[in-house]
């Protein structure tokens, strides 16, 4: 087996061991920079990635018979993952400051995180979704009650805890009824088996318990009730890394259970996904308007992005797969950036209530414009990253309609859930520059990397905005391995 | 002023070119150098797009100065512009407006200038590319891309209720948008391709049912931004709160953005559509200028007297379109442009009073001409041009689209006349009051007559209200092929060419 298979999963591993070593001899005082180390070791991660890992469009090799697979889906996953959890070790740099100890445990979870996710983006086979989703759940347990002060904290820990192991047990469930009827376990060998088992009621119902726990993971509605509790007590960068890196890992394992492991029974469920689709992206768009406290408000705001990722997911077609990868694309830079500006206020601002942006447009003009992009970015008007991605979701949900007029329904929900959340992105620009009373004028000064960060976020959104064909190729390329 | 290439260049170099204004504005320091870079700038463009007119070949409704590159090859959208007889008078009332915006905020605007004349320069970017564009995702980019700098302006500089105001019309506009956009990837989806001369080209092809939906989507997108009776109530808000320039640009160019989308989208790309749906859209013209008329009768408020007599105008022209013959097309283009003088010109006036009074209460204004000649001349004039006096511009406006009218139902006729009269009397009574008043007015002899600068201000709209009420045929002539080719598209199967008209110049 070749070991440059698994070398970002190994590369890692290691880098978070050595962060756990280095905790042990390095002064207290010094812990917190070890965040930057780490960082920087992600980023020479990245850098061999795209140096040394070529994989040839629709070309996939595998691993441990099958298990692991590595394809262009599971590369475009693992730099995806990579990038999102420097920006998260950068952010919890700046926010170490208010963590009474651990530090080092904190970054070393983060990364023992991004393994899961690492290896989530290859898991070909029931065994693997398993053990990687609960590697990325049970460090989440820890990273969401990192804050062990702070009673939010404990909160969001126990409810993410108690919801999860519930998520968990109907995937065991699901797995195991999959497994007993037909003796399988690898996606691979699934597919070749399940187009006979299309009507089987216990076949179908193992099926569906599987996706209601990778629903857990994306927090579509029914599964949903989990993210503002969890969103709002977790310290930011675990929200950040939650509402990106975890929700990316369970697109990626629906992608290949739906269009890999059952692709003939997932062509039946159009009319399934789309009213799961409609639902969630109605429900985070609807609760997220009498929200006030900004976390909770963006944790609402994840259910309904999570409602329009299923879009391309509901549409069945390799448009609607490659929109998905887009739309995280786009969705990595925006939420990145919005999650570091609210790091670096509520650092100084102990609340978190919307009102806490008042007089940001004076405090930071850069922290003030990359929120306000943000935001914009987010409610889906060009020329930034989100219009493009909604533009193509859209585009894809459309073009089925046709043959199936359940479909102009979506995309009528769709539209207006874009019409509601303009409301709310509305109300944080509002708070931004135009609240009558700013408690506190102090300037904020970003540190060097995080000013670097903000500037990728707002480039990227720009970039992916005007000039989305690299991408749009890319996406193109790799789902080429789905059906 | 033209050179080598002006034709491959002008179109992108008016989008542009306001971008790049803006760009050089953030690295200036002091207000009034910032005023007078502003207004350069959008002078030079101003003088830079006048020999598009002289360029142009009337002759063909054919698209002109045309440019096209690809943008994004993988999704098909190209960067594509041209202009034809309709955008042609479009585009230079907006670079020719522009100015005319700068002047009338140069004492109004006293808080952030910079980030004012920005927008203001973004504005003119963006409302020049959604005329010009040929693509229709370019053709939404720039949409959407004038809500936000219009927002700003209404939402930082505007009146006590700002932020409503211009929440209000974000969310409204923007609701619009979202169904038109859906229409373009229906459209896309339909067609392959987002060129828009190329769906119109297919238009033939698409079933009744089809047309209705894409029609459907286009209405609610346009009718919001004309905006037409039932669809104004953020038209009110946005304009008593906007400052002046943004008032002027709102009423001047971006609600001729709707009735530009009819004219350029719903009839030649939904011509099926048009036929069955236009019964109803006359009469909600109609309702427009009944509604928009008697409202207008009850303000006290200058503004929003303006504001409302705005939706009874935009009803003319939307009965103008839909009236589907040469006469009404025409006339709608012509009132689309006078409206855009004349109430261009009658916000600033509202602004020079504002300035001055520091209230837009029309009993507070009353007699404030007895001390101020100049500016009664002047106000007197756009209000006579307001209710369609013999002689100015809304006058031939307004009589094409009623003569295009009457051809198509004399009933309907009938309720738009009491529109033309109420007209005149919310017209002629914010003039009463404004130039003469009762016998206790309050005492403005103290107010100050206009300076240079507000002289020079409306002097240009003074030009045009009376060059175009007396020698339209300059204006005319440029858009009557595209306006034969418009109703070809539409009327080309479904019924035989219209019965020629006697139609003015």
């Amino acid at each position: 087996m070749n070991t440059l298979l698994l070398s970002h999963e190994l590369l890692v591993l290691a880098l978070g061991l050595l962060v756990l070593l280095a905790d042990l001899w390095l002064p207290r005082g010094l812990r917190r920079h070890l965040g930057y180390a780490a960082a920087a070791g992600l980023a020479g991660i990245l850098l061999f990635s795209f140096l040394a890992i070529r994989v040839a469009p629709g070309e996939v090799q595998y691993a441990f018979f099958e298990m692991y697979a590595l394809d262009g889906l599971a590369l475009f996953f693992k730099r995806f993952s990579l990038l999102a959890a420097l920006m998260v070790l950068l952010m919890s740099v700046e926010f170490a400051e208010s963590m009474p100890t651990g530090v080092s445990e904190y970054y070393a979870l983060t990364l023992f995180a991004l393994l899961g996710m690492l290896l989530a983006s290859s898991a070909n086979d029931f065994a693997l979704l398993f053990v990687s989703l609960e590697l990325i759940t049970i460090t989440f347990y820890v990273l969401a009650s990192f804050h062990r002060s702070r009673m939010t904290s404990l909160e969001a820990g126990v409810k993410y805890l108690i919801i999860g192991a519930l998520s968990t047990g109907f995937t065991v469930y699901g797995i195991a009824l999959v497994y007993g009827l037909t003796g399988k376990l690898n996606f691979n060998e699934l597919a070749a088996v399940s187009s006979s088992l299309g009507g089987n009621r216990l076949f179908l119902f193992g099926m569906v318990l599987i996706l209601a726990g990778l629903g857990f993971k994306i927090a579509a509605v029914p599964f949903q009730i989990w993210a503002p509790d969890v969103y709002q007590g977790a310290p930011v960068p675990t929200t950040a890394f939650l509402a990106v890196g975890s929700k990316a890992a369970g697109f990626v394992l629906l992608l290949r259970v739906l269009f890999v492991a059952v692709p003939e029974v997932s062509f039946q469920w159009g009319s399934l996904l789309i009213v799961l689709s409609a639902i969630t992206i109605l429900y985070g768009n609807l609760c997220a308007i009498p929200q006030r406290n900004l976390k909770r408000l963006l944790g609402y705001s994840s259910i309904a992005h999570a409602g329009y990722l299923l879009l391309g997911i509901a549409a069945l077609s390799r448009d609607g797969q490659s929109a998905v990868l887009y739309y995280l694309g786009g969705y990595l830079f925006t939420l990145l950036g919005a999650f570091t500006v609210l790091c670096l206020v509520m650092r100084q601002v102990e609340s978190e209530d919307i009102a806490s942006l008042a007089g940001l447009g004076q405090r930071s003009p850069l922290l003030a414009a990359t929120l306000t992009l943000a935001m914009v970015s987010l409610a889906g008007l060009p020329p930034l990253a989100g219009f493009v991605g909604k533009f193509l979701l859209l585009k894809s949900v459309i073009a089925q309609a046709p043959a199936q007029p359940g479909y102009y329904g979506l995309a009528f929900v769709a539209i207006a859930g874009v019409v509601i959340s303009l409301y709310y992105y509305f109300g944080v620009i509002r708070a931004i520059y135009w609240s009558r009373t700013a408690p506190d004028l102090s300037p904020i000064q970003p540190s060097a990397p995080i000013r670097a960060a903000l500037y990728a976020c707002i480039a990227g959104m720009f970039y992916l905005g005007l000039f989305p064909g690299t991408l749009v190729n890319l996406t193109e390329e790799v789902v080429k391995v789905l059906r | 002023m033209s050179f080598p290439g002006y034709n491959d260049s002008v179109l992108s170099l008016l989008i542009f070119g306001p971008l790049l204004a803006a760009a050089l504005a953030m690295f200036l320091r002091s207000d009034n150098l910032l005023r007078g870079w502003t207004l350069v700038s959008t002078s030079a463009l101003a003088v830079f797009s006048l020999p598009l007119y002289w360029r142009f070949d009337p002759s063909t409704a054919d698209f002109q100065f045309e440019v096209n590159l690809p943008w994004i090859p993988v999704l098909k959208i190209h960067y594509a512009l041209g202009i034809d007889g309709i955008s042609l008078l479009l585009v230079l009332l907006t670079t020719l407006i522009m100015p005319l915006c700068v002047l009338a905020s140069w004492r109004y605007i006293n808080t952030r200038v910079k980030e004012f004349m920005i927008c203001l320069l973004i504005m003119e970017s963006a409302m020049v590319g959604v005329f010009c564009a040929l693509d229709f995702i370019l053709f939404f980019v720039f949409w959407e891309a004038m809500l936000i700098p219009m927002a700003l302006l209404i939402g930082i500089w505007g009146g006590p209720r700002k932020v409503y105001a211009a929440l209000k019309f974000f969310i409204y506009t923007m609701a619009g948008s979202v169904f038109l956009l859906v229409a373009i990837i229906a459209l896309f989806i339909k067609v392959g391709s987002f060129s828009i001369p190329e769906i119109m080209g297919h238009s033939q092809s698409f079933s009744l049912n089809f047309q209705r939906w894409i029609f459907l989507a286009f209405f609610i997108s346009f009718a919001i931004k004309v905006p037409m009776f039932p669809f104004h109530t953020w038209l009110p808000a946005a304009h008593v709160e906007a400052p002046t320039a943004g008032s002027v640009l709102l009423a001047s160019i971006l609600l001729k953005m709707g009735t530009y989308g009819f004219l350029r989208f719903s009839l030649p790309m939904t011509p099926d559509a048009t036929l069955f749906f236009t019964p109803y859209i006359l009469w909600l013209s109609v309702a427009a200028i009944l509604y928009g008329g008697l409202t207008a009768l009850a303000q006290t408020d200058l503004k929003k007297l303006v504001a409302y007599s705005s939706v009874a105008h935009m009803g003319f022209a939307t009965l103008g379109i839909f009236a589907l013959n040469k006469a009404g097309l025409e006339g709608a283009v012509l009132v689309m442009i006078n409206h855009g003088i004349t109430t261009g010109a009658l916000f600033i006036v509202v602004g020079i009073i504002y300035e001055r009074l520091h209230t837009r209460e029309l009993a507070q204004t009353a007699g404030m001409g007895k001390h101020m000649p100049v500016f009664a001349t002047f106000a007197g004039v756009f209000a006579l041009s307001s209710l369609a006096f013999p002689g100015t511009n809304s006058f031939i406006g307004e009589f094409l689209v009623l003569a295009g009218g009457f051809e198509v139902s004399r009933s309907l006729m009938i309720f738009v006349v009491p529109g033309v009269v109420l007209a005149a009397a919310y017209m002629l009574r914010m003039l009463q009051k404004i130039a003469y008043g009762g016998t206790a007015n309050p005492d403005h002899s103290r107010v100050p007559d206009l300076g240079l600068r507000e002289i020079v201000t409306l002097a240009p709209l003074l030009v045009f209200v009376f060059w175009i009420g007396l020698h339209p045929e300059p204006f005319t002539r440029v858009m009557h092929a595209s306006v034969q080719n418009v109703i070809q598209q539409t009327q080309g199967r479904a019924a035989p060419a219209a019965p020629a008209v006697a139609v003015l110049p």
